[in-house]
């Protein structure tokens, strides 16, 4: 029983007006931060990059895409905030784009930034970008210029199991699975980097530009006194005629990069999309208006149909159950003509709003259709009758469901995101296929005020002056760590978008996602 | 009158034809080649036959098929439009033959003014001036050139052929060395043309004018004419722009010309339209030939005279007397014809091919277009490049030049070259303008400049076009999201290579105030730097083409060239097995080519030659004949040409 919504939001409110202040100055900032992420090492690095004939990386990624294509890029502001704010986007520039008619994942080194060296950050963001690959089957294009590990750091991106080497091992275990890996040797690949052009399936460098070695010129005279160039050590002609270790020679970044593409082409065909896409309709309640129809302030409660009205398709809604746990919102929808299932929060999860949750997700599973949750939770509802109800094992029902879903599933944190609420809801840990904030979001474990209300129980014994301090330190201390940036900076997310990009993005997402199929469902669906 | 009557044409005066004969609820019967089947004036037709495949010898020239066609579709009389078959006596006996009325002159009438030389005697007979020259059955190559040392002011001269005419087999000499070749020429040219290669010779007047004499004549006696036509403006002999009245005609002048022109025709027992063609030298003028078929400029006398040439070439066959005499003839305003034709007019005219895939004709008053084409028209070489013929009427001769111009202005064929800016910077050239014409004036004019500011805009309509094109997908969001970027689309950036070489013009989006909306089919209104236009715009497999004012341009979505591993490397060429040097083909400081062969080895048996890898200079030359090499030796060095 599908539905047109319609919108309660009075644009000629008062309320309407400071909402959408208040989102535009978000915006604002947020622009400012990616602009400053964009900048990479700055003016004069860059100078110096391009004054070597190369292009910048935000230049190679474009020049790779085809004509208007799409780039769905991911977590830009990484690290933001950390290192000093020495490495902007750690470094990297990661995100989904087409390619020769197909859409690849693309991981960009930029040299600007510390000689493109790999920071924590820089590791994480090129394992996410890998995962990305790997769970939606798109072939990896790595535009390699990388003096490796971040040394001062190496105890964080060396060793452990998701620090550097898992680069390769990912290369390794998806180039096993059919996923395409190309590189292209645009700089350096030194040391441990060398292994991304040695483990890809095919490998392009550019003449007197591009380098692999193992040991760099230094490292060679200190280990054998022996003194030779990097082009003699390892470029282009070496490793194209005599190493073997690059397929493919091209005089410069826009021939190599050319050559990717010309690499893509001869791929194949992709999956088939194992869902149904219908042809796209424009939302019929202005998209434009949704700033002004939800608040920006993550206390103040909002129906999500306000939001359902201006992103899905023709502004049509299937809702399930909606006269039963009405707290969150269930129902079908299309996005950019892809089905989706949307759960989308409308107040605390009791248990009735879990058992619909938990029915709904199977639901979708069982007809393959892909969830998008939309979180803006502040988590289970609690008290005594809650417990002795059950809400723990009802809970429990919706975080399984979430867990064992096998259709993709997209998350989009557009308000709240606390505690158990967060898991409920796809929380990153539930491995949802892409994860966004809005700049107004918030996440943590608990608000700030709960938390310094309990941490001020805890410790209760203490004076009243120095309580107050302690739970003025904990909202602060809740304030900044539940920020986005400060979630973007570490990759609990895939990047912070504007509220009006949900749509888009999340359409966007869907398609790339349609690259992977789906396995057999062996389970029935439980009536909860 | 009949009431069937087939076309043995095609294209616009078949289509023009077709029109009259609607208009007089005449049943139409067009023919067609297998590469014309879907062509707009089989259309517009009652009925349609294929009678052969695309070549005109195998189809439109096809005398029998045409006339077994005629005969099954129950048509009484043949309209043979202008060239194929219409000057062609043997096609008109074998529609007398056949019971089919033939709309031209008697085939006897149609001898005697086909063959050139004939036509010359029979002028001089009539009284009317002809070009000196020789002339005669059975002229040889040596008859002419022994005609052409008898005096001093024989050159320069024109050799053409007997038969036909529109510029094939015609050769100006301008010294008699040069005239061996042109006579050879005009002879293979004739042969082909026409299948008769008898030549003539006469004086060629330079600066002359080119002024017709439009016909009729009745099976009773009666000829009229309908004043002149200044056709002055061709290129290669073929017309281009044609006008009437003459701005170089006085009305004394054409009662000379017009009354020359009827004493001809009734001479030669001439009936129907015909047109007597005449170099005008000041007030002196000469007579060229008779054509017997309705003119391609025929519409400038229409619209001038008031009257439907193609109504009266069928009254006239129906045999209908002529039914206004030379007073009832009378000449109203100005009317100039441009003939847009598929051609590449700064490339020396050379004819193009391609489809139509956009296409806007003018309208308006005093404004009429007589097309043979439409969207999606295949243009060949098999058959004539004239697509169209704008032309404009006005009371002065200086607003129908404002007019037709306008009108051009308007016009816009994408796909297949065309000649439309060509026309229209005649028509603003200043003789043109003052009248100051005559039939080397096209020739001389020069080179269009360029006009970079044109291209530049043009290729950037080209990019909004594609934009737009990119926007408009109803499928996937990656087809339609076009350049979406996390915070707001990027600029899209294209590298345009025009059709034809050129340098690459790349266009960023962000660079020009413009904006684009679809206008229609096959248009685009664009805003550039706050002025609004609208460009003609189409896509033609990989071309992106646009047009404006008559101009267009096209362009190719240019990527980077891949030059493989090998480009200009300057590396040391090795040995890529052991063997011996058997030769060595170069010297250092050599400048060679990509592919040169270096040296030559010998391995295993096989002669194995080591080449250049890119264009060039030796450097070191490592071996020398005779030597022993092992796999992996350097032999040579090739640098970069300094």
């Amino acid at each position: 029983m599908s539905v047109v919504l319609s919108s309660r939001a009075r644009p000629e409110s008062d309320q309407f007006a400071a909402n959408q202040a208040a989102h535009a100055e978000l915006a604002r900032d947020l622009g400012e931060q990616l602009e400053r992420s964009r900048a990479g090492g700055g003016p004069k690095a860059a100078d110096r990059h391009v004054s070597r004939g190369k292009l910048l990386p935000h230049e190679r990624v474009e020049r790779l895409l085809d004509s208007g294509s799409p780039f769905l890029e991911l977590s830009p502001l990484a690290a933001h905030g950390l290192y000093d704010d020495q490495a902007p986007g750690a470094g990297i520039i990661t995100g989904i784009g087409r390619v020769s008619g197909r859409e690849v994942v693309i991981v960009a080194n930029d040299a600007t930034v510390k000689g493109g060296t790999y920071f924590p950050m820089t590791v994480k963001k090129h394992l996410r970008a890998q995962e990305i690959a790997l769970e939606n089957r798109l072939p990896c294009v790595y535009l390699v210029d990388s003096g490796g590990a971040f040394l001062p750091m190496q105890d964080e991106v060396f060793p452990d199991k998701t620090h550097f080497g898992r680069i390769f091992f990912n290369q390794a275990t998806m180039s096993a699975e059919g996923i395409p890996q190309v590189a292209v040797v645009m700089g350096s690949c030194t040391a441990g980097g060398a292994y991304v052009p040695a483990m890809s399936d095919e490998t392009v460098i550019v003449r007197e530009q591009g380098t692999i070695f193992l040991g760099g010129p230094p490292l060679v005279k200190a280990a054998t006194g022996e003194e030779v160039t990097a082009e003699e050590l390892g470029g282009g002609e070496l490793h194209s005629r005599r190493s073997g270790v690059t397929d493919h020679l091209a005089g410069d970044d826009l021939e190599a990069l050319e050559t990717v593409r010309s690499i893509i082409a001869t791929l194949g065909p992709r999956e088939p999309v194992p869902w149904e896409r219908a042809p796209t309709e424009q939302p019929a309640v202005d998209p434009a208006e949704l700033t002004g129809a939800v608040p920006t302030d993550t206390r103040a409660p909002y129906d999500p149909r306000e939001l359902l009205a201006r992103i899905v398709d023709g502004s049509r809604f299937h809702e399930f159950k909606e006269l039963y746990g009405e707290t969150l919102v269930c129902g079908f929808a299309r996005v950019h003509g892809h089905p989706v299932g949307v759960v989308a929060n409308n107040g605390v999860l009791f248990s009735e709003s879990a058992l619909k949750a938990a029915h709904f997700i199977e639901l979708c599973d069982q007809r393959s259709v892909p969830l998008l949750f939309l979180q803006n939770i502040s988590g289970f509802m609690v008290g005594r009758d809650y417990e002795a109800g059950g809400i723990a094992r009802d809970g429990a029902k919706m975080v399984a469901a979430v867990s064992c879903a096998r259709v993709p599933k997209l998350t989009v944190i557009i308000g709240g995101s606390y505690g158990a609420g967060n898991y409920g809801m796809c929380g990153r840990a539930y491995g949802p296929r892409f994860l966004w904030m809005w700049p107004n979001a918030r996440i943590s474990v608990m608000g700030g005020e709960q938390a310094a209300t309990v941490l001020s129980t805890v410790a209760s014994d203490r004076d009243p002056e120095e309580l107050e301090a302690l739970k003025e330190r904990t909202r602060a201390k809740y304030e900044s760590e539940g920020h986005p940036y400060h979630s973007t900076a570490r990759l609990w997310d895939d990047g912070v978008i504007e509220p009006g990009s949900t749509r888009d993005v999340v359409g966007l997402a869907l398609s790339a996602c349609a690259n992977a199929p789906l396995g057999p469902i062996r389970r029935p669906v439980y009536r909860m | 009158m009949f009431s069937a009557v087939l076309v043995a044409n095609r294209g616009e005066i078949a289509v023009r034809v077709i029109r009259t004969l609607q208009r007089l609820g005449i049943r139409s019967v067009a023919v067609c080649s297998e590469a014309d089947a879907g062509a707009p004036h089989v259309r517009m037709a009652d009925s349609a036959l294929t009678i052969g495949p695309a070549p005109a010898a195998e189809s439109y020239l096809r005398t029998d098929a045409i006339v077994e066609a005629a005969r099954r579709a129950g048509a009484e009389a043949i309209h043979p439009g202008y060239g194929f078959l219409s000057e062609r006596a043997s096609f008109a006996r074998a529609c007398a033959g056949a019971g089919l009325v033939f709309v031209g002159p008697p085939p006897e009438a149609t001898e005697k003014l086909g063959d050139k030389v004939a036509a010359k005697l029979l002028a001089a007979d009539a009284g009317v001036p002809t070009v000196p020259g020789i002339e005669r059955p059975g002229l040889t190559d040596e008859g002419i050139v022994s005609w052409a040392a008898d005096a001093e002011d024989r050159f320069p001269l024109m050799v053409k052929a007997a038969a036909g005419g529109g510029g094939r087999g015609m050769r100006i000499v301008r010294s008699a060395g040069e005239l061996p070749d042109a006579l050879a020429a005009a002879r293979r040219e004739a042969k082909a043309g026409f299948g008769d290669d008898a030549l003539l010779a006469e004086r060629y007047v330079e600066r002359a004018r080119h002024v017709e004499v439009q016909l009729l004549a009745d099976a009773h006696g009666a000829a009229v004419h309908l004043g002149e036509r200044e056709c002055s403006l061709q290129r290669r002999h073929q017309k281009l722009i044609e006008e009437s009245p003459s701005p170089a005609v006085s009305p004394g002048l054409r009662e000379r010309m017009g009354q020359a022109a009827v004493a001809l025709a009734r001479s030669a027992g001439y009936e129907g339209a015909g047109t007597c063609e005449f170099l005008l030298d000041g007030e002196e003028f000469f007579f060229l030939e008779l054509n017997a078929r309705l003119q391609v400029e025929h519409p400038v006398t229409e619209l001038v005279c008031g009257l439907d040439l193609v109504e009266a070439q069928l009254r006239i066959a129906a045999g209908e007397p002529l039914w206004f005499t030379q007073e009832g003839v009378s000449m109203n305003g100005h009317a100039i014809e441009a003939r847009v034709c598929a051609e590449d007019a700064e490339q020396g005219f050379l004819p193009g091919a391609g489809r139509v895939v956009a296409l806007h004709e003018p309208s308006g008053p005093g404004v009429r277009v007589d097309s043979g084409i439409e969207r999606g028209s295949e243009v060949t070489t098999h058959y004539d490049s004239l697509l169209a013929k704008v032309i404009a009427h006005a009371p002065s001769r200086e607003q129908a030049l404002d007019r037709l111009d306008a009108a051009l202005s308007h016009t816009a064929v994408l796909g297949p070259p065309v000649n439309i800016a060509f026309l229209r910077r005649l028509l603003a050239d200043g003789d043109v303008r003052a009248g100051h014409m005559d039939i080397g004036l096209v020739e001389r004019l020069p080179p269009a400049p360029g006009d970079p500011e044109a291209d530049e805009q043009a290729a950037t309509v080209a990019a909004l076009a594609r934009g737009l094109e990119l926007g408009s997908g109803e499928g996937d969001p990656w087809d339609y999201l076009t350049a979406w970027r996390i915070d707001g689309p990027a600029p899209l950036r294209w590298r345009f290579e025009p059709e034809g070489g050129g340098e690459v013009v790349e266009v960023v989006g962000a660079e020009r105030s413009a904006r684009a909306e679809r206008a229609g089919e096959g248009r685009l209104a664009v805003t550039l730097d706050g002025e609004r236009r609208t460009w003609a715009c189409a896509r033609d497999g990989g071309l992106t083409r646009v047009g404006l004012g008559g101009r267009a341009w096209s362009f190719r979505e240019e990527r980077v060239a891949l030059r493989g591993g090998s480009g200009g490397s300057g590396a040391s060429l090795e040995a890529p097995m052991p063997g011996n040097v058997l030769a060595v083909k170069v010297g250092e400081g050599d400048e060679v080519n990509e592919g040169d062969v270096l040296v030559v080895l010998e391995s295993m048996k096989m002669e194995l030659q080591v080449v250049s890898p890119a264009d060039g200079v030796v450097g070191e030359l490592s071996v020398s004949e005779g030597d022993q090499v092992t796999r992996g030796e350097a032999l040579v060095a090739v640098g970069p040409a300094s």
